[in-house]
């Protein structure tokens, strides 16, 4: 244990006599600012508009005047994707959802204006969020500094004179290992601490009910994925006969999991399972309204039937005898019978991107990088899943207008008539404005069991190659 | 060419076809080139599909008007038909024309933002805004991954080749103890370092233009008119961007350190020019010109007169209209045919003519980010680079912007056609369908230029950090 305190001790000293290394680290620290700044200040100026637009849309639904409800219903109103104040950390898919939907009778509108559309190409080279520093280019602070942890020692030849004095490569390893953790978590810190402040003080965040839980497993996810990098930095300098061929070889790690796998495997992913043009898409649920989901029974028929099952079962013979308004139903009808063709054809679609994705979840396990960005945006509140939930969410709200629009109208008017029926304020009062609240983090994780697993895997795997490599290397002759 | 010059690249060349790992690298690199070019393709003819298949969907529209005209018609749907293709007030917004965006042939060596943006609409004379805002179908995930294609082997994935072979080119023989043997050679420490330079210089640069000519000649003709000047440029692009890794690479040679230290540093360069700048730029351009769409949001609402069976209100609707165009302004005699059907087009045209300013204003913003942007673009050739090629494939963000001034123009052709008739209370004949409004699109003149404007930018730093390392390699050989 002494041992292997001296050996951090001995390698932190190293590592701050390293010029090039201390100013890596003070950049990425300065990166990593700039970062948190600029996402808070996005996420200020975003959801000052958000809110703002939110509550124009919401006074102008309330003052719309008097009017039908079938109108209101087509005037319909909007809803604007909240940004949570966890997107400060991680962007996420937020530059790649759409930000606003028109809510309105008989169609299903999709999400509109992704973010992306308003740069040149250059935003695909990425947004600086403090998750792209931490994920993206800390590992590779953590392959300069430890590339030449053992390599430095072999090719000095201290490597020897430590083992002659009885230390053990275990104590070696993990004195090396404690030292870049001890760096790192001195580096983090301030950080971290401002992390669990923000978490702290944003815990009335109306959008995201559980930042502190959020906050405390991004932490430890985090720690968890610098620890798999650092150890097999560790390994790899081990392995290495030369500084050079271990810094290569970091260096083509990190190249493959960071770089190429991502873009490989969403591209693979998009080959295997492709999605419709949104053109037919669309055509196919009309289509599907048109003549019916069997192809036999168009709108027309729908209506003859319906009115034929209200006129028996109130016993009438004409719909202007039916004590409301037979128009408001059979809107009401059409309505549910358009939501019931949406579902099937949104569920289909669903079903492609959960393929797609799926395969993303499977190379993650092979990936720590790609578990840890699924992971960090599951948290984060920035992921797809969450974007699919709000989705729902503004279309169960949708559907919800429009029901109560449309029974208002069988309610109060009557059958042949439509300009004679106004109805008023009080009823636009009824629709309460949308709010929207995320599923809990652990109900999120759910979608993400395979990256959990890679995590905690990998991790596993690390300790276990450290271990084992202590015990199977030699003293070096020669 | 001298003797010793050319027994130094005989051994070169020896030395790297005798190392695996090298030979591994370039083969995996030339994979993944290809795998990129045919990525590229089939996003690129997924996209050539679905035009084929919303253009049929066109036809089989068109072609059902058509048919009505053929006889008296039977069927109650026969009828309806007949009324849309032949009532100005129906087919005005019933009518769907599809404005498309074909991709350029070598769209698919680049695609950058074609899988970002709609490539097609299908617009009817309802409000264009209404229409014009939509989102093409696609997975945020795969959106946020990006493309694997050919662009991007050439723009992230060479340097690092470039870094991987030349990086101890120095110090690798210092290392080895192979050093001393060199100074005792006739020519100069600094022109072998150089000559080697070159040596990997042809070889990796080779090795690009063989990948870039496979992609130019597999995605389309290079023969073809439009195809010549893009080809051209994407190859000379490809050497200059290359040229400037490897003048970066001997400035750093040039210092004379350790290999690891030229390791880090040329990795470091890397991940600034590719990942450190283009993210601090963009995280700037958000905060500097914050631009919410939400502004744009309300513009989509589908919204009617008030009062629709007020005779006084829609008749001035129509007549503020018909003020706004003067090739319609005799029929306002004709004010109570179709009063309502008019009233709906004046309405809609209105709004259109209103929300224009707040559309111009947006996209001055999103030009006013993207002037920011490319004032930067001359630190960092990587990000030029990759706006080369987008802009000579067309799949830049100009490209967009302008087809979405076109599309505005061709909404106003549609219009117009219809509303001509509306508003006179002419049915659409037969002979009309040989007259249909077409969509067409200007051809940027200035791409090619701006493109080689950039290459030209590339080119000089590669000039400038060539002559660095020269002054330093030789001031160094001094001591």
């Amino acid at each position: 244990m002494r041992n292997l305190l001296s050996i951090a001790r001995k390698e932190i000293k190293i590592a701050l006599r390293e010029r090039l290394v201390v100013s890596l680290g003070i950049i990425i620290l300065l990166l990593l600012g700039v970062a948190l700044y600029g996402g808070y200040v996005s996420y200020r100026q975003q959801s000052r508009i958000i809110t703002e637009k939110q509550e124009e849309k919401r006074t102008e639904w309330l003052g719309q005047g008097d009017k039908h409800p079938h109108i209101a219903a087509h005037y319909g109103t909007f809803v604007f994707k909240p940004k949570t104040i966890l997107s400060v950390f991680d962007f996420g898919l937020d530059t790649y959802t759409g930000t606003s939907i028109y809510l309105e009778a008989h169609y299903q509108h999709e999400f509109m204006f992704r973010p992306a559309q308003d740069y040149s190409s250059m935003i695909r080279f990425g947004e600086l969020s403090a998750a792209l520093v931490l994920y993206v280019l800390l590992p590779l602070l953590i392959i300069f500094l430890a590339f030449s942890s053992y390599t430095k020692e072999k090719e000095t030849g201290t490597l020897k004179l430590l083992l002659s004095q009885g230390a053990s490569y275990a104590s070696i390893t993990w004195g090396k290992v404690l030292a870049y953790c001890i760096l790192l978590i001195v580096i983090l810190a301030p950080y971290i601490a401002g992390m669990f402040v923000l978490s702290s003080l944003s815990l009335s965040s109306a959008v995201v009910p559980d930042v502190s839980v959020r906050t405390v497993l991004l932490v430890l996810i985090y720690s968890l994925y610098i620890f798999i990098f650092l150890s097999l930095s560790v390994w790899v300098s081990l392995r290495s006969a030369t500084g050079r061929n271990a810094l290569l070889t970091l260096l083509a790690c990190w190249i493959f999991l960071v770089i190429l796998t991502p873009k490989a495997v969403a591209n693979l992913s998009e080959s295997f399972y492709t999605l419709p043009s949104m053109r037919a898409f669309k055509e196919a649920i009309q289509k599907d309204i048109r003549e019916g989901i069997d192809g036999e029974t168009p709108g027309s028929v729908r209506r003859a039937r319906l009115e034929k099952e209200y006129l028996t079962r109130y016993d009438v013979d004409s719909l202007h005898q039916l004590p409301f308004n037979f128009e408001g139903v059979s809107m009401q009808a059409g309505e549910e019978y358009g939501n019931m063709v949406y579902d099937i054809h949104w569920d289909k679609l669903r079903n492609i991107f959960h393929r797609q994705n799926n395969m993303g979840s499977i190379a993650s396990i092979f990936n720590p990088y790609l578990a840890i960005q699924h992971l960090s945006m599951a948290l984060s509140a920035t992921d797809l899943y969450t974007a699919i939930d709000f989705e729902d969410k503004v279309e169960a709200y949708r559907r919800e207008l429009v029901r109560k629009m449309n029974n208002d109208m069988a309610q109060n008017s009557r059958y042949g008539e439509f300009y004679e029926y106004k109805a008023t304020r009080e009823l636009w009062d009824e629709i309460e404005d949308f709010s929207y609240i995320t599923p809990s983090a652990f109900e999120i994780l759910q979608h993400y069991k395979l990256e959990m697993i890679s995590i905690v895997g990998w991790t596993t795997f690390v300790i276990l190659l450290l271990h084992y490599s202590n015990r199977k290397s030699k003293p070096i002759h020669g | 060419m001298d003797k010793a010059i050319k027994t130094l690249i005989r051994y070169e060349w020896v030395s790297f076809i005798r190392n695996r790992f090298q030979l591994l690298m370039v083969g995996v690199t030339f994979l993944f080139g290809v795998y990129a070019i045919y990525y590229g393709q089939t996003e690129i003819n997924a996209q050539r599909e679905v035009i084929k298949e919303v253009m049929e969907l066109e036809q089989s529209e068109f072609g059902t008007y058509l048919a009505s005209f053929k006889g008296e018609p039977e069927t109650m749907q026969e009828e309806q038909n007949h009324d849309i293709a032949s009532k100005p007030a129906f087919a005005w917004y019933r009518h769907g024309y599809h404005a498309i965006l074909p991709p350029h042939d070598y769209a698919a060596l680049a695609i950058g933002q074609r899988d970002l943006f709609r490539y097609y609409y299908r617009l009817t004379g309802m409000s264009l805004h209404y229409q014009l805002f939509e989102n093409e179908l696609a997975n945020p995930v795969n959106l946020l991954a990006g493309n694997f294609d050919l662009s991007f082997v050439i723009v992230y994935l060479f340097p690092l080749l470039i870094i991987a072979f030349c990086y101890n080119l120095y110090s690798g023989e210092k290392e080895n103890g192979t050093l001393p043997l060199l100074y005792i050679q006739s020519i100069s420490i600094s022109r072998i370092v150089i000559v080697r330079l070159l040596f990997y210089f042809t070889l990796i640069t080779g090795l690009a233009l063989l990948m870039s000519l496979i992609g130019l000649f597999t995605s389309g003709s290079v023969l073809k008119e439009e195809n010549q000047l893009p080809a051209l440029l994407w190859i000379l692009g490809v050497v200059i961007y290359n040229a400037f890794w490897f003048s970066l690479l001997f400035l750093i040679v040039s210092y004379r350190r350790n290999s690891p230290f030229n390791a880090i540093t040329a990795a470091g360069c890397w991940l600034f020019f590719l990942i450190v700048i283009p993210s601090v730029l963009n995280i700037v351009v958000t905060t500097r010109y914050p631009l919410s769409s939400t502004e744009l949001a309300g513009l989509t609402r589908r919204t009617g007169l008030e009062n629709e069976n007020d005779e006084q209100e829609t008749k001035e609707v129509i007549l503020e209209f018909l003020a706004h165009k003067p090739e319609l302004a005799g029929s306002d005699s004709l004010i109570d045919n179709n009063r309502l059907a008019k009233a709906y087009a004046a309405y809609t045209s209105l709004k259109d003519i209103e929300s224009q300013h707040e559309v111009d204003r947006y996209n001055e913003q999103v030009r006013k980010r993207n002037i920011l942007a490319n004032r930067f673009h001359w630190v960092n050739p990587a990000v030029s680079m990759q706006d080369v090629f987008t802009h000579i494939v067309h799949t830049d963000l100009n490209t967009f912007l302008r087809f979405q001034d076109a599309l505005g123009m061709f909404h106003e052709k549609i219009t117009d056609f219809y509303f001509q008739k509306l508003f006179w209370d002419q049915r659409i004949h037969r002979e009309d369908y040989s007259k249909l409004p077409a969509f067409h699109m200007e051809k940027s003149i200035d791409r090619y230029t701006v493109a080689t404007g950039i290459i030209f930018q590339i080119a000089l730093l590669t000039i400038l950090f060539a002559l660095a390392g020269l002054v330093t390699i030789k001031k160094k050989s001094l001591i």
